[in-house]
């Protein structure tokens, strides 16, 4: 946690803020949603309700508390109870290991009569250097969620959307894992603030044993790896459970799936579940393959050093300053795919559950499995002559 | 990262600042997760119902992947909740989909003679485990006490480097070993009936 009060002090704020960060950017992407669904289908969507129908979330979250709380009778009353809030555990453990921005430099100071510091708070609310495997691990168990809510509620349509749903994630992660592996061979390391580090500055291959450098392209992870940010985004489609691969809550069809049971506040954690999912996701697209928190063509230390020289800012606000700047850019980023997924959902019509599963097994995974192997040869090949 | 840098790189959370030592948290920590992971095992012995049999031991692996984490063993306790909590998963879509439930209750309650034997063999293995536990305890405690711990290299490199140079036939044979039992799976299922043959 940190070495004295005021580290750990501030480290415990961080913890509780990146949470809520998460909790609250979901009725505002279910604002988005709604909004742009209703563009999309040339519809006006809530507008009735505040400015631009903004306060609409509000009167939907009261409703959802006031809503008549309904336990099944015949289900099993305590997986019942606890799937709604194992559904909300892994997204906000996943978000908060992701760096949001760069992190802060405190230099020493002086208050309460005491020296503190220096510090160096990294903008997320853990930091391991293992980070991709924390995130695997932890995403591991989200598909626990929607198990234990289809058989809690003792209801065969429950059941059904719940083993659609965990065939479809067993299935997807194979891909997702595989993809990811060409990013973690070119970066060469499980930290996800190194593998931002790394993406700084122009665009630099190696090709041949000799160094080029693009300086009109950034230094990001899709200008290496190109087929893995397409199959990773597929595959955290199929993993967020959105359409294209939304079977495992498919309404009009197959009835809604493992949460037909569930009302009032407990569908609304489901929700926040899978919207943080969506933002896991995003944050991990663009950590992996968008360059972070990074701003194209300029480096952490060059904004850094822009605060203190023009503006005269001391280190310490310097350090604030940009990482406040390279927060909203990081933001930015993350809602430009959040918008892509919302984009998506309503676009494309869905999959037949063995297209699903052919596209899974036979398709994404032979080529992540090609990728995987391509990109191995070929930094052995270039890097040792 | 700057050497000037003192994030929590090794996993060491230290709380001295408000007054509770390395060790103490180290003991906290442990027997929390400790207990979690006993009484969790406990549970998939003793419930009926193998879907709450299967989620017991997908929380006993969550407590066991975290007192890795406790050992600083922080990719070993991560790989543990992917690979063996996410295994879990397809252990109970496989109970729900080829198993008949009620059957699987009803045998698993077979009734005096069947009960009679399960105490017995519960009796042995208590037995064993409660003398290793008294033989062990001996041995720690007769053991030279370790003052300076020698650095081991616990980082993912060192990890697979060992993996694949010292013990690669070891790798390989457990790979050959998972392949077996995949095929063994395959086997098993394309008999007509599954597990229930003799329907």
């Amino acid at each position: 946690m940190g070495s004295d009060v005021f580290e750990i002090s501030v480290n415990f704020i961080k913890l509780v803020a990146i949470f809520l960060l998460m909790v609250q950017l979901v009725p505002l992407l279910v604002w988005v949603e709604r909004r742009g669904s209703a563009y999309i289908q040339n519809r006006f969507g809530p507008n009735r309700v505040g400015p631009l129908g903004l306060t609409q979330l509000l009167a939907d979250a009261v409703k959802f508390l006031f809503k008549e709380e309904f336990i099944p009778g015949e289900g099993r009353r305590l997986i019942f109870l606890l799937a709604p809030v194992v559904a909300l555990i892994p997204g906000a453990l996943a978000f908060g290991s992701i760096p949001l921005s760069a992190p802060i430099q405190v230099e020493a100071f002086q208050w309460l009569g005491q020296t503190w510091g220096p510090y160096n708070f990294p903008f997320q609310s853990f930091q391991f250097d293992i980070g991709i495997v924390f995130v695997l691990g932890v995403s591991s168990l989200a598909a626990y969620a929607l198990l234990m809510a289809g058989y809690g509620s003792e209801n065969k349509y429950s059941l059904f959307g719940a083993l659609r749903a965990s065939a479809q994630m067993i299935s997807y992660e194979l891909a997702l894992g595989l993809s990811l592996v060409g990013i973690l061979l070119i970066y060469g390391t499980f930290d996800f603030a190194e593998m931002v580090t790394l993406q700084e500055g122009p665009l630099t291959l190696m090709l041949f044993g000799t160094e080029y450098t693009l300086s009109f392209l950034p230094n990001w992870g899709i200008f290496y790896q190109p087929l893995g940010f397409v199959i990773l985004f597929a595959a955290l489609f199929a993993e967020t459970n959105r359409l294209p691969f939304d079977l495992p809550e498919a309404e009009a069809e197959l009835v809604a799936g493992y949460h037909t049971e569930y009302g009032g506040l407990k569908m609304n954690m489901f929700y926040i579940g899978e919207y943080g999912h969506m933002l896991v996701a995003s944050g991990l697209i663009s950590t992996f393959y968008l360059g972070g928190y990074n701003l194209p063509f300029v480096t952490v230390d060059q904004i850094r050093e822009f605060f203190v020289q023009s503006q005269g800012f001391t280190l310490t606000n310097a350090s604030l300053a940009a990482s406040f700047l390279l927060h909203l850019v990081f933001m930015a980023k993350v809602f430009l795919l959040l918008w892509i997924f919302i984009w998506v959902r309503w676009t494309l019509p869905r999959f037949r559950y063995d297209q699903l599963m052919d596209l899974g097994w036979k398709t994404m995974l032979p080529w992540a499995l090609g990728n995987t192997i391509v990109t191995a040869v070929f930094i052995l090949w270039m890097r040792s002559v | 990262m700057g050497p000037g840098e003192h994030h929590c790189h090794s996993g060491v959370y230290s709380l001295d600042a408000i007054g509770i030592g390395v060790d103490m948290q180290e003991a906290i920590l442990f027997y929390i997760l400790g207990s979690l992971a006993v009484v969790c095992s406990l549970g998939v012995l003793l419930s009926k119902n193998p879907v709450s049999s299967a989620l017991y031991l997908a929380l006993t692996m969550v407590g066991l992947s975290f007192v890795f984490v406790g050992l600083d063993a922080f990719f070993i306790g991560m790989v543990q909740l992917a690979v063996y909590a996410g295994a879990v998963m397809v252990l109970i879509v496989m109970v729900v989909m080829l198993f008949d439930l009620k059957k699987e209750e009803d045998s698993f309650s077979p009734g005096f003679f069947g009960n009679g034997l399960k105490v017995i063999l519960g009796g042995f293995m208590v037995g064993a485990i409660a003398s290793v536990i008294a033989y062990s305890t001996e041995m720690i405690l007769s053991a030279p006490k370790i003052t300076q711990a020698e650095p081991v290299d616990m980082s993912v490199k060192a990890l697979a480097r060992l993996l694949f140079t010292d013990y690669v036939v070891a790798f390989e044979i457990l790979g050959v070993l998972l392949l077996l039992v995949a095929i063994g799976a395959v086997a098993l299922s394309r008999i007509p009936g599954g597990t229930h043959a003799d329907d």
